[in-house]
């Protein structure tokens, strides 16, 4: 009694298996939660109940990633380098204006993303968001008018931390077991967020102002994070 | 409706001669099915319900052979091009195709037709128009239609666009120039409204080029969106493709498509050239040393670049700022520390310039601050204090290093070791965070040797050691013994000075008493004897024996100011008998009896 869609996830989990990341059993789960939600069938309880034996099976195989070693000073260095970002970031521009109270807007960065269950994938989360706010400070700062120093510094900062990072992950199971995870798309959609606020109200004064204090909240969590990776 | 649809793809699956359990089963129930019993399946009532269902369908199309549905539903996304693509296992004419689609944040309407996929020919067909949301989950699902018949449903394909998406080929421009090749790279979704790999900076080109001979390896680099490859041999065809991968979510792009060109010559303006540049730094003081091959004067210009500005899709090469204080240098080295800073990468280059028309622009050299840097050796003082070593560290670069240090997070480590000729003493080491460091327990009466040097953790990073202190500990029974040499020299000091003090001030005072106070008191009534005065009472007469001198001597009392001396029948006597006033001994002693025998001689 099964169909041809069981066969499709055994297939889909003999890659996991290879590859064989925590993340992947997150996303077994959502895919499983799908699943039912349109199915609402026996066959889903099934195929649940086998894939509970599968994912023992994979977390055995979790275990078993070993931390890239000359990445160890990374962390160290990672937070001073944060630090001297935020302190950037802050020296860029002068206080909040209060005329842009009215216009400011909630985005709701996903904390899950950087809840440290594993090293890699936060590793590879926070290359994520630093590549997003590289880009996002990268064009259209005229209306910005902030010190143009700083903001080189801040950059400059940044893309070295992305570099050291990029250096650092390079296990493609870990990638490919990020791709696939819940969270990440929640990141995405935030990051696409702010992009389409700022394009909405053409780069004015407010809107940056408004995307560099979310951006100062958004590396406050990181330095948060780092600090407790680091102990 | 589903389930209806799935009972419909078994049948197919065991008119196929697929699926499991199912087959002996069906085949012993089909002929009863269609009458009006129904096979007692395994499985349930729900299955028997599906046969039933089942069982109903093909009546009205009796005659006809049922119309299979679509396989193998696959979705190819290349950027923002959606491609749906099936097969079906009946080629036949006449067939046509639609889809239907399900979008998770939809407004719940269920499931809507596929625009660009209706009534379609082919096995394949583009839906790009209806997916707008990337990062959300849709369903797809087709079937095929003959006329009025239609085929079940295929199985629903599920996707989430961002997942399924493939990097399309990125643009690229060639340019040859001096023997190198420059290449400028656009990005996959260049001049798209619509794009679904918002961050364009994040691609990393890997550019795969080859020799376009017959047996030639292909070589494969990472370079950035506007970059020189260099290391070409002269006049001959290279071919080039370039993929944009996206390293975090582990994908790798198309490639684009094939470009050969002939690299040119390279000019001859060499020995112009600066070389060799090379960066290095001191606690965060970095100078540019160069080597110059031209034999008449050049003056060089040093420019450098923010890390950074690579990365953009923009040309940085007018970007490049002259580093101040480095703008006509004639030498071959320069400080460049004004325009390197601790956070990022820098570019440096040379422009060498010579007469009015010839400049050459060197290769550039990629500095990272804080790995080049070189830390300074701390500086080191060392005190003693009964059998605790302090040791004081100057941390390197002074108060200006402050920045640095905060950067590396320094800590130092000290060596201590025993110096003694004797025997070799292995040397003990100690590590802090702080400038301040106590080493107890030392032993007495030996000299400790100290040298310092500072550490970073995080970047791996050490100076060399500092200069050598060395003291001496003093000995170990040294504290009692100099408390009591230190009070016996003061008791001695003390004597030494106390006691003649007080013999001379007695002296002086017995002086003073005797001239000025005389124990030896003439009679009151001194004038009645003729006026014979003791006028020098000093003068000393050896004659008489003293006693009896002393025993008048003691009949004069001490009374009032007046040294008076007895005069009593002979004067000469008195002169003696002052003599011995200053017999102090006698007078005090016979006082009392020399009164008695004064009243009564007189």
């Amino acid at each position: 009694m099964m169909n041809e869609n069981f066969f499709y996830r055994i297939i889909k989990f003999q890659d996991f298996e290879e590859t064989g990341a925590y993340e992947c059993l997150q996303s077994i789960l959502t895919h499983l939660r799908i699943y039912t939600q349109e199915r609402r069938n026996i066959r889903a309880c099934c195929i649940m109940n086998a894939f509970g034996l599968i994912q023992i099976g994979l977390i055995l195989l979790c275990t078993t990633i070993i931390c890239n070693h000359q990445c160890n000073h990374l962390l160290l260095q990672q937070r001073k380098m944060i630090e001297n970002s935020l302190q950037l970031l802050d020296k860029m521009g002068k206080n909040f204006p209060q005329r842009c109270l009215r216009e400011k807007m909630s985005f709701r960065f996903p904390k899950q993303v950087l809840q440290p269950r594993q090293k890699e994938t936060v590793r590879i989360a926070i290359e994520e968001i630093f590549q997003h706010i590289f880009y996002i400070f990268s064009k259209n700062l005229t209306l910005a008018a902030w010190d143009g120093t700083a903001l080189d510094q801040f950059q400059n900062g940044l893309y070295q931390q992305i570099e050291q990072l990029e250096a650092c992950v390079i296990k493609k199971h870990t990638h490919y077991c990020w791709s696939k995870e819940v969270s990440r798309l929640k990141l995405k959609k935030y990051f696409q967020k702010i992009d389409c606020f700022l394009k909405d109200k053409q780069h004015n004064l407010c809107s940056w102002e408004i995307s560099r204090a979310e951006m100062r909240r958004c590396l406050q969590l990181i330095d948060k994070v780092t600090r407790k990776l680091n102990n | 409706m589903e389930e209806r649809g799935q009972g419909q793809g078994w049948m197919e699956e065991r008119g196929q001669a697929h699926g499991q359990g199912w087959m002996p089963e069906l085949r012993a129930g089909r002929p009863a099915v269609r009458g009006a019993g129904r096979p007692a399946v395994r499985g349930g009532g729900w299955k028997a319900l599906l046969w039933l269902v089942v069982a109903a369908l093909p009546l009205p199309c009796q005659g006809q052979a049922p119309l299979q549905s679509p396989q193998d539903i696959q979705v190819c996304v290349v950027n923002t091009n959606f491609t749906l693509r099936w097969s079906h296992p009946g080629a036949e004419p006449g067939l046509t195709f639609s889809a239907e689609y399900k979008w998770s944040e939809g407004s719940g309407t269920g499931w809507q037709e596929l625009p660009g996929c209706r009534n379609v020919p082919g096995p394949e067909c583009d839906f790009s128009s209806a997916v707008s949301e990337y990062y959300d989950t849709h369903w797809v699902r087709v079937r095929a239609q003959r006329g009025e018949q239609v085929s079940p449903w295929s199985r629903v394909l599920e996707m989430v666009p961002d997942h399924e998406a493939q990097i399309g080929p990125p643009g690229m421009e060639l340019q040859p120039t001096n023997g190198d090749i420059k290449i400028k790279i656009s990005p996959p979704e260049a001049n798209q409204g619509k794009k679904m790999w918002l961050n364009d900076l994040s691609f990393k080109y890997n550019l795969v080029f080859w020799e376009n001979s017959s047996n030639s390896q292909p070589r494969s680099k990472n370079i950035f969106p506007v970059d020189t490859v260099g290391d070409l041999a002269p006049d001959t065809t290279y071919c080039f493709k370039v993929q944009a991968n996206l390293p975090t979510e582990g994908k790798e792009g198309l490639f684009s498509p094939v470009r050969c060109l002939k690299t040119t010559q390279k000019a001859v303006n060499d020995l112009l050239c600066a070389t060799n540049l090379r960066v290095l730094g001191l606690n965060m003081e970095f100078h540019l040393h160069w080597d110059n091959q031209y034999e008449q004067p050049v003056s060089y210009n040093v420019q450098y670049l923010i890390g950074y500005l690579k990365r953009l899709n923009e040309d940085y090469s007018g970007k490049w700022v002259g580093v101040p204080g480095c703008g006509n240098v004639t030498g071959t080295r320069c400080n460049v520390s004004s325009a390197i800073t601790t956070t990022g990468f820098y570019y440096l280059r040379v422009q060498a310039r010579a007469g009015l028309n010839r400049s050459c622009l060197s290769t550039e050299v990629k500095v990272d601050p804080l790995r080049t840097n070189e830390i300074c050796p701390p500086g080191v003082k060392v005190d003693i204090s009964d059998t605790l070593l302090h040791i004081q560290i100057s941390p390197p670069g002074g108060p200006e290093g402050e920045v640095m240090r905060n950067n590396y997070v320094l800590s130092y480590r000290i060596l201590y070791w025993r110096n003694s000729s004797s025997d070799e003493e292995e040397a003990k080491v100690k590590e802090t965070k702080q400038t301040v460091a106590t080493i107890p327990d030392l032993a007495p009466q030996t000299l400790y040797c100290v040298k310092a040097q500072a550490f970073s953790e995080a970047y791996n990073k050490s100076s060399v050691y500092s200069q050598e202190e060395c003291i001496q500990t003093p000995g170990a029974k040294a504290f009692p013994l100099v408390i009591l040499a230190t009070f016996m020299a003061a008791l001695f000091a003390v004597l030494l000075v106390a006691l003649p003090l007080v013999f001379v001030l007695y002296q002086a005072y017995s002086k003073i008493k005797y001239v000025f106070f005389p124990s030896c008191q003439p009679p009151l009534n001194i004038e009645g004897f003729g006026g014979q005065l003791c006028t020098s009472p000093y003068l000393p007469t050896p004659e008489e024996p003293v006693e009896n001198y002393s025993i008048i001597d003691s009949m004069i009392t001490y009374e009032g100011n007046q040294m008076d001396c007895k005069d009593y029948k002979h004067s000469k006597q008195s002169s003696r008998d002052s003599g011995n006033y200053s017999n102090d001994d006698n007078t005090s002693g016979s006082k009392g009896s020399a009164e008695t025998l004064g009243k009564e001689i007189v």
